[in-house]
């Protein structure tokens, strides 16, 4: 079975510069990798299969992202534009349903882990469009030194 | 007395065996859900929910599958059989997930 190319599937990021940065990894999703995770799969699945911070509401919604990226140091912001020291985190919604989650690089580009897929490093609207959504969240923390790069 | 043609015989289509309908069923699982990391999302796609429809007779494929590394098998067998031999301590960690379902399909008899 043929698999769609990254640009059918995300028609924005035809023609822009994005890069492979990982091997398919099927042991974690955008959110761990966003939360510096990877070596677990993230949801917040009312079954508990997946990962999710404990004491955070294990529903598909924006509040409930914002409050297991908390967890983790991050407060919500006003825009996605680099700021010295910091790191950021995006979520995407589609309908108010969050699919996906990018983080800032120290450059100010984004990285992604799509999925069951690879990493990709982007501009953060590139990931825009009917999969997953856009852009609802921005969160920011200081800058760890050691954190996930990548 | 002028003779009626025989119709054409009826070109039969060899049935599907529950090995070839479970790997149809993956291969549109897994290609249409490459991107999505969403769980929800995943159990909720039709084919997903035709293979655990299928019930007991596929676990040795899903078996199979995990041991093989081609998907979130476990999510399916979880749904099938009702139990979940992964420690609360080991959700969201997909290898130890398989390697926990794998155990349990060895102590369960299964062969795949």
């Amino acid at each position: 079975m043929v698999e769609p190319s990254l640009e059918e599937v995300f028609p924005a990021l035809r023609g822009q510069t994005h890069a492979i940065t990982s091997p398919r990894d099927d042991r974690y999703n955008c959110i761990a990798w966003a939360a510096g995770d990877d070596r677990n799969w993230w949801w917040p699945d009312p079954d508990q299969e997946d990962a999710w911070p404990a004491g955070v509401a294990r529903e598909e919604t924006v509040a409930a992202f914002r409050d297991a990226f908390a967890t983790l140091g991050y407060q919500v912001c006003d825009d996605e534009r680099l700021e010295e020291g910091c790191e950021k985190i995006a979520l995407f919604a589609l309908a108010d349903v969050p699919k996906h989650a990018s983080r800032q690089l120290p450059n100010g580009r984004w990285t992604s882990k799509l999925g069951p897929r690879e990493d990709i490093e982007h501009s953060l609207h590139d990931l825009t469009g009917i999969v997953y959504g856009s852009v609802v969240l921005v969160m920011r923390r200081p800058r760890k030194v050691g954190h996930l790069t990548g | 007395m002028s003779a009626i043609p025989a119709a054409p015989a009826p070109v039969m289509e060899p049935a599907e065996t529950l090995e070839q309908r479970f790997q149809r069923l993956a291969g549109h699982w897994l290609q249409e859900t490459a991107y999505v990391s969403s769980s929800s999302d995943l159990t909720n796609h039709p084919a997903f929910r035709e293979i655990v429809e299928m019930g007991p007779a596929v676990i040795p494929l899903l078996l199979r599958g995990l041991e093989k590394r081609t998907g979130h098998w476990h999510r399916a067998l979880r749904r099938i059989t009702g139990v979940d031999p992964v420690p609360p301590q080991d959700r969201g960690d997909i290898a130890k997930a398989a390697e926990a379902w794998l155990r349990w399909g060895k102590e369960q008899g299964y062969e795949w």
